[in-house]
């Protein structure tokens, strides 16, 4: 599974189905005795990036290793036998009915492999499991489909961070620091996976599970929820950030830095008024006032099931939305953020999603029909078991003027 | 250091006796007395003859397995394109819910029950199981709770909450449909089965062996589905309490999984895994069991260490109970038993190596003969090779918490369940499909079966390691086009070679049903032991008459019928075995001393009408209670004319034994 970074198709990452199926069709054969891979595939386990999923692939590779021999060896011995023992005419053979010391050794033999292997595996599990390390806690919760962050006031890493911090579908991290996440879920059951960092940790509703993360370059690492949690369980995605300590000093000031609020008269004034009279019923901008001085509060409670929505004070400085599965970045950006060297990385992403970035195609279809993008449990005729709650974002049937002026005002919300 | 075994010296045979007499009860009048039927379809309603039931089981499980693999069938096609629209997100949940539900529940399980009612007490030289009003009452339980749950699909909707339903996702409030309820019910259903089952096997081994029977002479597979039936009885009522706990949280407002009154979800992943850890077990055993039959018939030796594949299978038995949490290492348990859970799911992986090493074994040294049965048997052997070691790397708790909900488990249980229990089923389908019909499945339709349900299997399962290990979670409706990678060999193409060789397995089955058909339409009579069999089975006709056999065998030796036919003759060039007897020969010697006296059980009409009852109870539970109350009604009534029936139909020449504690007794009241 290495990535060699000279491989890249030429022939582009958007290939017709039909080409596909028959190149399928050709390379049966030869791809499974190559058992090649993906390169450069985002998940993929065996390309760890910090020290707690770097420890899982030291432990996880040689037991690969000795299982695919131990496999082959078996596999090579049933063929042989195959064709050695074959009828030829011979004799019946002798009714034998076994022999206990081969039997004895060969009841050993896999013993002492597995003895061998459980050693490191039983010390793996409690060193993956300190706590006493940490120098950032994060707290994360899952809901219906979204993952949401909180950053606690207090030291994390050798940052300050004054004033609490809500976010919504990125996790971002100092890079080499000891990060503790704190998971728990708002309804049912989700599994946090980042696995260039660290394996999965189920979000449990009314049970706190930690996960540690440490990154050890800055980069944008993917992953999604892994526990099936119903309808949109294949749309909750989530990514970590990894920033240099100073780019994520600057993230912080960034998330908390003053609300600006859009110039009078503006296209994005008109949409500061959609958005409260709309969207702040579920969703926070910090610091948004009303008319007449009165901050803005959401009160999702109301509204849907798991209580809270994504908070979108700086929805673009994130690179996706709605459970991070659909890009505010253009493919062109997005491509070119994704495989930025460590050494740009931050400051590429620190930029947030500039006009020119922006993908208003996806931003745009999301506002005219959520629920047509991303399947929620938003039928107003459907809800008697929530009470008349939404699990997810409904249709708001909101006009194409409204929609004009929603994404000029989201676009500063950098 | 061989050990060879003997067979101990003949006694003298009692001398020859009258003809034998079959049961052939003539007349019963009123609802009270027993059906006499033994043709016709009132003789398959009202039957209670365990091989009958056995036929029926098989049947009724090929039905599920189509419905299942057609569902496997649609999932794939979904998977085969990035961001794919032939199915919704809702109807994928439901999908791949059912899909390993109906696999699981309505196919492995009862096709295994298929070929334990039909055989084992044939291996055991019995007339029928120990109660086989039981027996029958088994079978409806499972046709019935089976169509019930399917029935969900037509009313509103299958249950979409993944097959090990975690709860609080399997709550009212997060899956609103009747789905789930029609999922608790029908599995509380074809549970009673399942238990009713075991028990009845458990007795008939221990107390219906013939004579002479050692339980360490018994066939392997015979031993297997003993281990099994220990599994079920002590793993059913766990999932019947869990799914009673569920059922009064669904439709009565118990609280047993609601967070906000205080309960803690992972009560039910606990409750489902120490059922779902040993089911495994129950799936997997009696292919075990299967290919133990298998392979010592085509490469003509005795099974390689047959007291230790026995101990083998009840050591997993055993330990099959301590490693349920090894399908929660993800779920923060904490590190003490995720290290224990760890340890102990390595320490299973002893005794299953011990049956692979077994059965190679086996093969090393015989003279092989590869029928389609022996080609799924090996196959057996090495699919589940693959999927045991990728078993181990799931055991190392910290690489599991990677590969957990990825394909790389999917992959995992697959090789395991379809390459290890599915072939082993196939195995036993080409293996005794002569014993059961009469007539031999055609092998050149069933090499084409074999190779491409393996080439399939390989195909589908295979390219899900990688897909895993790259990072594609399972049940997910879509898979994004920017997580695939680069590259030739990227996720797209292995989705796609995925896809590709589930429709090559699909192709392997639609072989197999025309070969049912052919085989049943064409095929010419089989001879009586076409494969020079070894076991008590083979020891009577084909198909089998009513009463099994015409005289009880008495038993000397493991392998009993292959030591009645060999014996081992001395020459110049040291001991030879040499053929003494024929199947044809040994089948006309029982048959001139049938026993004087055959009681059978007569059929019953209760069984079925009992059956009946429950759908209607849970129809009740969902729609309405007083639909239950008539349910109820009719389960009272047919306990009543259980109860209340003769215990045999008029006119039968049933005699009482004398000391009441015979195995006829036994039957009498079953």
């Amino acid at each position: 599974m290495d990535r060699s970074k000279e491989t890249v198709s030429t022939l582009g990452r958007m290939p017709s189905t039909r080409r596909h199926w028959s190149r399928a069709a050709l390379f049966t054969g030869v791809g499974l005795l190559l058992a090649g891979c993906a390169n450069n595939a985002p998940q993929d386990i065996f390309e760890p990036k910090g020290e707690n999923a770097k420890k899982i692939d030291t432990l996880q590779r040689p037991v690969f290793y000795i299982a695919g021999i131990v496999a082959l060896i078996v596999i090579g011995i049933v063929g042989y036998a195959m064709w050695k023992f074959r009828d030829r005419g011979q004799d019946i053979p002798e009714q034998s009915h076994g022999n206990p010391k081969l039997e004895i050794a060969l009841t050993i033999l896999p013993a002492i492999i597995l003895a061998a292997i459980s050693v490191p595996t039983v010390i793996s599990v409690f060193e993956l499991d300190k706590k006493t390390d940490t120098e950032c806690i994060i707290n994360v919760t899952g809901q219906q489909w979204w993952w949401e962050y909180d950053y606690a006031t207090g030291q994390c890493g050798d940052v300050k961070i004054d004033k609490p911090i809500v976010t919504a579908g990125e996790l971002v991290i100092p890079e080499k620091t000891n990060v503790l996440l704190r998971i728990t879920s708002r309804d049912v059951i989700h599994s946090y996976w980042i696995p260039a960092l660290n394996g999965k940790r189920d979000a449990v509703p009314g049970r706190l599970h930690t996960l540690r993360m440490q990154a050890d370059q800055p980069g944008i690492y993917t992953g999604q929820c892994t526990e099936f949690c119903g309808l949109s369980h294949a749309r909750m995605r989530q990514a970590a950030v990894a920033l240099t300590t100073s780019d994520f000093q600057q993230w912080v000031d960034n998330q908390l830095k003053e609300y600006v609020a859009p110039e009078a008269g503006s296209l994005a004034a008109e949409g500061e008024a959609v958005f409260t009279a709309n969207c702040s019923k579920c969703h926070q901008v910090n610091d948004l006032k009303n008319a007449d001085g009165s901050p803005v509060l959401s009160d999702p409670d109301l509204y849907v099931v798991s209580g809270v929505a994504p908070n979108l004070s700086h929805l673009m400085n994130r690179t996706a939305f709605a459970g991070w599965t659909f890009d505010l970045l253009t493919e062109e950006c997005r491509t070119a953020l994704w495989t930025a060297k460590p050494a740009d990385f931050g400051a590429m992403y620190l930029k947030g999603v500039t006009p020119e970035c922006f993908n208003e195609v996806a931003l745009r279809d999301w506002l005219r029909n959520p629920p047509a993008m991303k399947p929620m449990f938003v039928d107003p005729n459907n809800l008697s078991s929530t009470g008349g709650k939404y699990r997810g974002m409904p249709n708001l049937n909101l006009k194409p003027d409204q929609i004009d002026q929603l994404i000029a005002y989201l676009l500063g919300r950098n | 250091m061989a050990i060879i075994e003997r067979p101990a010296a003949v006694p003298a045979t009692v001398d020859a006796v009258a003809a034998p007499e079959v049961v052939t009860p003539t007349q019963a009048l009123g609802a009270f007395r027993r059906p006499v039927s033994s043709t016709g379809w009132k003789s398959w309603l009202f039957t209670v003859d365990h091989k009958k039931l056995g036929i029926m089981y098989g049947a009724v499980s090929l039905f599920f397995f189509l419905v299942g693999g057609i569902e496997a069938l649609l999932i794939r096609l979904q998977l085969a394109a990035p961001d794919n629209t032939v199915l919704s997100a809702d109807q994928y949940n439901q999908m791949f819910t059912m899909h390993a539900t109906t696999m699981v529940f309505l196919f492995v399980m009862p096709m295994a029950a298929a070929f334990a009612n039909y055989f084992l007490p044939l291996q055991i030289g019995a007339r029928d199981v120990a109660f086989p009003r039981i027996n029958a009452l088994g079978f409806w339980l499972f046709l019935f709770g089976g169509l019930f749950l399917n029935s969900s699909w037509l009313l509103g909707g299958a249950a979409d909450g993944g097959w090990f339903m975690y709860s609080p996702n399997s709550s009212a409030l997060f899956s609103p449909s009747h789905g789930i309820d029609f999922w608790v019910l029908g599995l509380q259903i074809t549970g009673i089965a399942s238990l009713i089952g075991a028990l009845n096997l458990i007795v008939t081994v221990l107390n219906m062996r013939a004579p002479g029977m050692k339980l360490m002479q018994m066939p392997v597979f015979t031993w297997m589905v003993l281990v099994v039936q220990f599994l079920l009885l002590f793993a059913m009522p766990v999932i019947t309490v869990a799914l009673f706990l569920l059922s009064f949280q669904r439709n009565f407002g118990a609280t047993f999984f609601d967070v906000n009154q205080g309960a803690d979800p992972l009560l039910w992943q606990h409750l489902f895994w120490i059922f779902g850890h040993p089911e495994v077990y129950i799936i997997i055993l009696p292919s075990f069991g299967i290919i133990s039959e298998v392979l010592p018939t085509f490469a003509r030796k005795p099974l390689f260490g047959y007291k230790f594949v026995v101990f083998s299978g009840a050591a997993i038995g055993f330990v099959g109970w301590g490693v349920w949490a090894h399908h929660m290492f993800a779920s923060g348990l904490g590190p003490v038993s995720v290290a224990v859970f760890s340890v102990a799911t390595m320490l299973i992986a002893i005794p299953t190596g011990v049956k692979i090493v077994n059965w190679t074994l086996t093969l090393w040294g015989g003279k092989l003969w590869f029928t389609t049965a022996m080609l799924f048997a090996i196959g057996v052997i090495v699919l589940f090779t693959i999927g045991g070691v990728s078993g181990v790397t799931h055991a190392v708790a910290p690489s599991d918490t990677q590969q957990t909900d990825t394909y790389h488990i999917v992959a995992h249980f697959h090789y395991v369940i379809v390459g290890g229990a599915v072939m082993g089923l196939f195995a036993g389908f080409y293996f005794w499909w002569p014993k059961m019909f009469g007539k031999m499945l055609n092998e050149r339709l069933g090499k084409w079966n074999f190779w491409l349900m393996f080439f399939g299997v390989n195909l589908t399962f295979g390219p899900m390691h990688i897909l895993g290990l790259q990072g594609q979670p399972r049940r997910m409706v879509v898979w994004p086009e920017k997580l695939t990678g680069d590259g030739f060999f990227d996720m797209h193409f292995w989705n796609q070679i995925a896809s590709v060789g589930s429709f090559v397995i699909g192709l392997g089955v639609l072989i197999f049903v025309i070969n049912i058909f052919w085989t049943w339409k064409k095929a010419p009579i089989a001879p009586l032991d076409p494969w020079d069999a070894r076991t008590l089975e083979w020891i009577t006709a084909s198909p089998p008459k009513e009463h099994n056999f015409d005289r009880i065998p008495t038993v000397h030796a493991l392998d009993e019928f292959f030591h009645r036919k060999y014996e081992e003759v001395d020459t110049a060039d040291g001991p030879r075995l040499v053929k003494v007897k024929s199947a044809e020969e040994i089948l006309a010697e029982e048959e001139s001393h049938a026993d004087a006296h055959i009681h059978l059980p007569s059929p019953s009409y209760w069984p079925i009408v009992l059956a009946a009852a429950l759908p209607i109870i849970a129809y009740g539970v969902i729609y309405n209670l007083m639909l239950s109350v008539v349910g109820t009604a009719v389960l009272l009534l047919a306990v009543f004319g259980w109860c209340l029936e003769p215990s045999v139909a008029d006119d039968s020449d049933y005699d009482p034994p004398a000391g009441g504690d015979s195995t006829k007794e036994l039957a009498t009241l079953g």
